[in-house]
């Protein structure tokens, strides 16, 4: 069998074009519900902190935060049912019982430092929930790191030097933002 | 010298195939998700994966998973081999241009 340079080119860019996009299909196939889920809680779990007094947002926080791990269990659970390892679903578990424990850690540090304030309780969240979210950048799609520490920085600059407006930013800028990224990568898909 | 292979040469098959060596040995993708990751039809998609078959390229694993029938494909150990040589001659035939 011959053919041409260009020919081979051509056959290799194919090759190189369907890798990529198989790669990409696998790691954005749940990651943007991640985004979606936890966008949602942290756009309603900061309103809340703007709104309610700060006793009665820290239970909506808390709770917030239970069904944001409960729902990440089971995207964990649910993920890429189109590929499957010999062992069935041994990643998708794994993921779960990495979201559930981050959410045990999480409780656990908050419980430590009790009593802490709303802008506390809302940082120790955001920390815990970057740390996942990068932890599963590294795992399934590396370009997702780079929001995850993006939001990392906007929630500590904020925190440190713009304490007034910490609720709104986060509400808005990092809440809606992880939505907004959520959406573009399942259009993207 | 790695050789060309005329049946993975085929658009489709290749593609099929890159899709297919991209995953971890021990993963296999479900028909469904391929055919849409290729953007091909049933038809087309069961033709070129039968001839990937028969040349031993391909397992196909046809299950039942929530009493719902799938098929599951994935590269053999042969095909990724095969593969890497496909790839290897269109790299030399590049290079010697």
């Amino acid at each position: 069998m011959n053919i041409s340079p260009s020919e081979a080119e051509e056959a290799l860019d194919a090759i190189q074009v369907m890798m990529q996009k198989t790669r990409r299909a696998i790691s954005s196939s749940g990651a943007y519900k991640f985004l979606i889920v936890w966008g949602v809680i942290w756009m309603v779990g900061f309103l809340g902190s703007q709104f309610l007094p700060s006793e009665i947002a820290s239970f909506v926080w808390i709770w917030l935060d239970i069904l944001g791990g409960l729902l990440s269990a089971i995207i964990g659970i649910r993920m890429n049912r189109g590929v499957r390892t010999s062992s069935p679903t041994t990643s998708g578990r794994r993921i779960a019982i990495f979201w559930l424990l981050l959410f045990f850690y999480c409780a656990a540090a908050i419980g430590v430092a009790w009593p802490v304030d709303g802008k506390q309780l809302a940082m120790f969240i955001i920390l815990f929930i970057t740390v996942g979210w990068i932890a599963m950048g590294l795992l399934l799609s590396f370009a997702s790191v780079w929001w995850g520490l993006a939001l990392l920085g906007l929630s500590l600059v904020s925190y440190f030097l713009l304490p007034d407006y910490f609720y709104f930013i986060m509400a808005f800028v990092g809440g809606g933002g992880m939505i907004i990224l959520g959406l573009y990568v399942r259009n993207r898909w | 010298m790695a050789e060309l292979n005329e049946t993975i040469h085929q658009t489709v098959r290749l593609r099929i195939m890159a899709a297919l060596v991209t995953l971890a040995p021990n993963e296999e993708v479900e028909f469904i998700y391929l055919r849409d990751l290729l953007e091909v039809t049933d038809g087309n998609l069961g033709a070129h994966l039968r001839k990937l078959e028969e040349a031993g390229y391909i397992s196909v694993n046809k299950t039942f998973v929530e009493r719902k029938p799938r098929t599951y494909v994935s590269a053999t150990t042969d095909g990724r081999k095969v593969f890497s040589e496909h790839v290897a001659a269109l790299e030399a035939i590049l290079k010697s241009k």
